[in-house]
């Protein structure tokens, strides 16, 4: 990792691009496989270019075989390699729920640590485009519940790379949550190979007045909203979990226990999420800090609808964080 | 050709060994002294004697359901004691999966057992990672995953042989047919009741085996073994069978069907008729089956004084590398 003066700009997609590229340089234990991720490159171009330099061998095309991807990465991995599949939309894990969560999740534990399930299960989640009910979800409630697994989700560029190849580096199965809102993000990625730390929250924004923990685009929207409060003399301080699962508390609790007051916004329905837990989380650790009831900003409990309008009504973004934080500041515990 | 006398004996007596495995387990099951759930394979020797006798250690094998005979003869074979098996059964710290897999989870890497997963034919999938992986890196290895006719019904039985065929992967898959998914017969479940009908759209060898026949499982695994070791690709062994369990709340089947695979097709009756034909004296096979007899007591012993397992164990290793917090 070379600091520069000038920064280096690449999107989300090209930073995730770079970090396959240069851990297959690396370890010639690292392949790919995926639904069109050859030639192609990928639905949204992640893989693009890396067929024709590492092969139909390491970057492997399959069949729509979602069970027998994830399958195929858990029993490689058993025997030393450290595959990378690609789910093309998140919405198909239910395709290959089983072999995440009660075969890579419980592999080594059941085993006795005989065996190891170092895989990416690599995703595109999230709406926002007009994807409709099948193409627009966060599953990361799916999986919160699963001990063994790790869930990453990065939120900028630099994050994208550094925590994808801290993810492959990493000898546990990995769910690494990719928001479609974000491939097109631009930002400052330094040259070369380098890791993000995993279970690292990162402190996006410093604020006195409240805390907003988030993740993924979500955390753009709050750093948005953040600036719009920022003019009412509001000082909101932004946490991006970055790891969903096992997720930072510490962070967390550090930032609510400073300014006494919490929103907690993911774009997942309320019931069952990660938002929930969140809350959970700092009404235990932080009851005598707490200004006002923990509050959460969350996907409406729906299914995603088609209409661009109608979507609008169903996910949060920047307004809804707003009025989120005013509520909080209002209220009294 | 029938095999080598001394490679038959060995046979009949993998054969008796898991018989008295299975026989003794049950009754200790049913004593209270094993807990959880009990699936044996008393009707099933052959099959799993068969893939014992061919299996490296150096292959790998995802056992199912009922294969702690295939299981503890690849610990005899490989670390020269089953007892790990047994102790596992009994959820002890001498256990292969340190207690923690049990029956449905018993696994050993170093004998080639890379553990049953009780949500039937996930492994089906997994295998083909295995062999993938071996095909990558050029090492000529067996990767065999053991299913019932029950896991036919599974999306991962056809997922994983389409993919083993593309890509020419080193799968044995080794179906056990004995007639029922617990209590569904198999004409009832699946579009044929042979199975090799509906493995044989993938276009490789796939071939019928009749798996009371120790003779003919052993020809038929070795056979397959060749092939696959030659880096020719998949093969599918269907080996008609039937188990004697009943299930949970005893036995549903037609007494004439019981009757017949009980009396006429016992594999182990059969393989002792073969070898007292071939002019092996009764005596030395009840000299076999004392011996087994022992030796299986001894494994149960050994499990019923080993330790529980360190509390400890109860959190540890579902991270690599991370600790969770213990209550």
């Amino acid at each position: 990792m070379t600091a520069s003066a000038t920064p280096r700009i690449r999107t989300y997609v090209q930073a995730l691009n770079e970090a396959l590229d240069l851990a297959m340089d690396r370890d010639p234990s690292v392949f790919l496989l995926g639904e069109d991720i050859g030639q192609m490159g990928g639905d949204f171009g992640v893989t693009r270019g890396l067929y024709n330099k590492f092969g139909a061998e390491r970057v492997r095309d399959t069949p729509l075989s979602e069970a027998a991807i994830v399958g195929i990465c858990v029993g490689s991995a058993m025997v030393g390699m450290r595959p990378v599949a690609e789910i093309m939309f998140a919405d198909f894990l239910g395709e290959c729920y089983d072999q995440i969560v009660n075969n890579a999740a419980k592999m080594h534990y059941m085993f006795d640590g005989q065996f190891k399930a170092p895989l990416v299960v690599r995703t595109a989640a999230g709406g926002g485009f007009g994807g409709g009910p099948h193409h627009s979800q966060s599953p990361e409630g799916w999986f919160l519940n699963v001990p063994g697994l790790v869930i990453v989700a990065p939120a900028t560029p630099a994050d994208a790379k550094g925590l994808l190849a801290a993810s492959i580096e990493n000898d546990n199965p990995v769910l690494f949550l990719e928001h479609k809102g974000l491939y097109r993000l631009k930002g400052d990625v330094p040259e070369g190979y380098y890791t993000t730390p995993l279970r690292q929250a990162a402190v996006r924004r410093e604020g006195r007045d409240v805390t907003i923990v988030t993740a993924m685009k979500l955390v753009q929207d709050a750093l948005a909203a953040a600036d719009v409060l920022a003019q009412e003399g509001i000082e909101a301080e932004v946490v991006d979990l970055r790891t969903l699962r096992p997720y930072d508390a510490d962070t967390v609790v550090a930032s609510v226990r400073k300014t006494g007051r919490a929103v907690v916004a993911t774009e997942a329905p309320k019931l069952g999420g990660l938002a929930a837990e969140l809350s959970a989380t700092i009404a235990e650790e932080c009851f005598k800090d707490l200004k006002a009831p923990v509050l959460r900003v969350a996907g409406l409990d729906t299914p995603i609808p088609f209409s661009l309008p109608l979507e609008k009504l169903i996910l949060p973004g920047k307004d809804d964080i707003v009025a989120g934080v005013r509520r909080v500041l209002a209220a009294r515990a | 050709m029938s095999i080598d006398i001394e490679a038959h004996l060995e046979l009949f007596r993998d054969m008796t060994l898991i018989r008295t495995f299975e026989l003794s387990l049950e009754r200790e099951f049913k004593k209270g002294a094993v807990p959880g759930m009990l699936h044996i394979g008393v009707g099933q020797e052959a099959t799993q004697a068969a893939l014992a006798a061919h299996l490296q250690a150096s292959d790998a094998f995802f056992p199912d359901h009922r294969c702690h005979g295939l299981n503890a003869l690849a610990e005899e074979k490989h670390a020269g004691t089953g007892r790990r098996i047994m102790a596992e059964l009994f959820g002890r710290a001498t256990g292969v999966s340190s207690g923690k897999g049990g029956s449905l989870h018993s696994a050993n890497p170093a004998v080639g057992n890379f553990g049953d997963n009780a949500i039937e034919g996930s492994y089906m999938v997994t295998v083909l990672g295995v062999a993938l992986a071996w095909k990558m890196r050029g090492e000529r290895r067996v990767a065999c995953c053991v299913i019932g006719d029950g896991t036919v019904g599974r999306g991962e039985f056809h997922e994983s042989l389409n993919m083993a065929k593309i890509w020419q992967l080193p799968v044995l898959y080794a179906c056990v047919n004995n007639g029922y998914a617990i209590s569904t017969p198999v004409a009832a479940s699946h579009a044929s009741g042979d199975i090799v009908d509906l493995a044989r759209g993938y276009g490789f060898p796939c071939v019928q085996v009749d798996g009371n026949d120790i003779e003919a499982a052993y020809a038929a695994v070795q056979a397959a073994v060749d092939h696959i070791r030659a880096g020719n690709g998949p093969y599918f062994l269907e080996f008609k069978t039937w188990r004697w369990q009943g299930i949970f709340s005893g036995e549903f089947r037609p007494a004439d069907e019981v009757r017949y695979w009980k009396e006429e097709r016992d594999p182990l009756k059969l393989a002792r008729q073969a070898l007292v034909t071939r002019g092996v004296a009764a005596a030395d096979l009840d000299a076999i089956d004392a011996e087994v007899k022992a030796e299986i007591e001894a494994w149960i012993q050994f499990s019923k004084d080993s330790p529980m397992p360190d509390p400890a164990k109860a959190v540890a290793d579902v991270y690599v590398g991370w600790e969770v917090e213990p209550r």
